[in-house]
């Protein structure tokens, strides 16, 4: 064997990138067996005690399955790998659970704006606005067209506002490179842990009640956009960061001044990342109640000028609905909750397609 | 200096004074400091309504709990934001840590793929609709579950009891910010554990070490900043949710509820200040509200302040 193929560069080279070989991972035959055992005999217990028994369910799968579950695990843990691996199965079947439960409360949660939200859905219910409408008007008239042209207004208004400022931030911290740098990501960093009852009292005071506006679409605007522009700003500066060093440097040394390195070479380059950016904004915010309570307050006429009335968006207009006592009122609220639910996920789609695509990842 | 540092330096120079660049800069530059300015300005607008108060009301206005003119007083609201912060992290932690290891050391890669996506997605329901959902549909189980606990825990002081009403409970409230928690402290927790490097898990596992030694020892000491950092950016938003919490969560005054967390009625500062401004009957309960949102504001920027300097001193930024 010749010193070359000991010290072969690609054999060592494979050695430091190797993944963790997680020996708990391993499977036999056996194991296999022992493991449908495990997970089979607790569960047919507690179906037998769920169908037979009148103990509340809920106690029966904290008090009953919970124990039975665990104890199964660590005997078959204990029987295949030996005693010191009996914590393992522990954290297996309480990690499998915690699991299981996020997804239950997102089941949960998808399933009943859907199955409820689609009673109230109608190309009525998507048009219509509030005007004549009252708590006990019956299913077929009025809807949710007002507070969804309210939405669009308002995070529209935000996103003009936050989303150049939040790219500029972001272009400062990796192209600028002053000294304040740290102090900026700082500050947005803590900006994004302002809640959003907060801005709306900041655009409240500022600008409400010192009389410079009303509560508007406009005032409703700029305290989302106080929300928005951590999360664009964040975004934007993960993206920018992985524009190659080269294109820099290389439109640098041909001359370009800074300036235009960044504009016509570094911001193009990034230009989907930046529409995530800008998307992930929009979906930050687009379901922030609290902000709208105090400066845009409600509207059941649509409109459309931002300076000079109060408008209603979707969020508010959820908030008005829930909890009447009218039937057909808080099925109203559930058709505004599917709607905006549909709005959120066609955001996360395209946030989800443009990442996929771009250069970035 | 060597002659190449200094053409460098002259190269450097000639570039930044390019009037165009200059503007730039300071356009730049300017834009760069409006989280500062904003950061700022609610500091000191917010401030300016809070001084009047404590003026008018004293320090009872963070000491005593009661809103009934003239007296006015938060403390049992801001106890109450921290005691159904409690309870959401007594939730949400267990679970999140469990969920980010199910999803790093044990689900095959589709699957932890899949849940990345359904985590995220989690993230993205808006507060107002997990309200809704928890008012209908959380509210009647929780119930249940809250009778149980008293029937079979009742003599835990945590589970006592005494009206028999067990809606509009901080435990309702609790369980519904750490739904709002799990999504966001799991995908700072998931990024962690991620990170801990193969050799060091490689060398565990040489040393025989099994899946809990391995979590114990290694993992969970090496990712510690992290997770801890994660944690408190939940806690940041756990404590300035408001609508969610509006809706299940009866607010009281008094008496303060200390501990009962399945008793009717406790507080929260950003659900008051919602449910108040509807009511308010004059400028002066405005700017007891808006001293309110000054107080919150102090108590989450103080939180996310120690969060992100923890999280950042483990480099989970600096990529």
């Amino acid at each position: 064997m010749s010193t070359t193929q000991v010290f072969d560069e690609s054999r060592v080279a494979s050695l430091a990138e190797q993944r963790p070989q997680a020996p708990w991972g391993t499977r036999t035959a056996s194991f296999r067996t022992i493991v449908i055992l495990a997970v089979f005999i607790p569960a047919a217990i507690v179906t037998g005690l769920w169908w037979y028994t009148d103990i509340a369910k809920p106690v029966l799968m904290v008090a009953g399955y919970l124990p039975l579950q665990l104890a199964a695990a660590i005997v078959a843990a204990v029987a295949l790998r030996g005693k010191k691996s009996a914590f393992d199965a522990v954290i297996i079947v309480l990690a499998i659970g915690a699991t299981v439960f996020s997804l239950v409360v997102l089941v949960s949660v998808l399933w009943s704006i859907v199955t409820k939200g689609l009673e109230a859905m109608s190309t009525a219910f998507l048009f219509q606005n509030n005007e004549y409408i009252s708590p006990s008007t019956p299913l077929g008239y009025g809807g949710v067209g007002h507070a969804v042209v309210g939405t669009v207004v308002i995070v529209g208004i935000s996103a003009l506002i936050a989303v150049p400022l939040g790219v500029m931030t972001a272009i400062y911290i990796t192209e600028v490179r002053g000294r304040a740098v740290p102090y900026v990501r700082f500050f947005v960093q803590a900006m994004s842990g302002v809640p959003s009852v907060v801005a709306g009292l900041f655009i409240l005071t500022v600008l409400i009640l010192s009389g410079a506006l009303n509560q508007s679409a406009f005032a409703a605007g700029l305290a989302y956009a106080i929300l928005m522009l951590p999360t664009v700003a964040r975004t934007a500066e993960e993206v920018l960061r992985l524009v190659p060093e080269e294109l820099r440097t290389g439109a640098l040394a041909l001359g370009s001044t800074r300036a235009k390195t960044v504009l016509r070479v570094v911001v193009p380059a990034a230009k989907t990342g930046i529409i995530t950016a800008a998307i992930l904004g929009v979906a930050r915010v687009v379901g922030e109640t609290a902000p709208l309570l105090l400066t845009a307050l409600k509207n059941d006429k649509t409109v459309l000028n931002p300076f000079a009335e109060p408008i209603s968006a979707l969020p508010t207009y959820i908030f008005d609905n829930v909890a009447q006592p009218y039937p057909d009122a808080v099925i109203r609220a559930w058709g505004a909750a599917l709607t905006l639910m549909i709005i959120v996920a066609i955001l996360f789609t395209l946030t989800r397609l443009f990442s996929s695509r771009g250069p970035s990842k | 200096m060597s002659s190449t540092e200094t053409e460098f330096r002259d190269l450097q120079s000639a570039a930044t004074s390019h009037r165009g660049d200059r503007v730039f800069n300071r356009t730049i530059t300017g834009a760069a400091f409006t989280a500062l300015v904003v950061l700022a300005g609610i500091t000191v607008f917010l401030g300016l309504q809070a001084i009047p108060v404590l003026q008018t009301q004293g320090l009872d206005f963070l000491t005593t709990s009661i809103w009934s003119p003239p007296d006015y007083g938060i403390w049992g609201m801001l106890y109450g934001s921290v005691l159904l912060s409690v309870v959401a992290l007594v939730i949400a932690v267990p679970a999140s840590l469990l969920l980010s290891v199910f999803m790093v050391f044990l689900a095959p890669t589709w699957v932890a793929k899949v849940l990345t996506n359904l985590v995220d997605l989690m993230a993205a329901i808006p507060s107002v609709i997990l309200g809704l959902w928890a008012f209908y549909i959380l509210s009647p189980v929780s119930e249940e579950w809250q009778q149980l606990l008293n029937q079979y825990l009742g003599w835990i002081p945590f589970f006592q009891n005494e009206s028999g009403n067990f809606s509009g409970t901080p435990f309702t409230a609790g369980f519904v910010l750490a739904i709002m928690m799990i999504p966001i402290v799991t995908s700072v927790t998931r990024e962690v554990l991620g990170r801990t490097p193969p050799e060091l898990i490689n060398a565990a596992e040489a040393l025989g070490c099994s899946l809990w030694t391995m979590l114990r020892y290694v993992a969970l000491p090496y990712g510690r900043g992290g997770l801890i950092g994660g944690v408190m950016l939940g806690l940041g938003r756990a404590l300035g949710e408001t609508i969610a919490v509006f809706f299940v969560l009866k607010i009281v005054f008094d008496p303060v509820n200390y501990y009962n967390v399945i008793e009717s009625g406790g507080g929260s500062v950003a659900t008051l200040i919602v449910a108040k401004f509807g009511e308010a009957s004059g400028p002066y309960e405005t700017q007891l509200l808006l001293a309110a949102g000054f107080f919150l504001f102090m108590m989450t920027l103080l939180v996310n302040v120690i969060a992100n300097l923890i999280v950042n001193r483990t480099g989970r930024l600096q990529k």
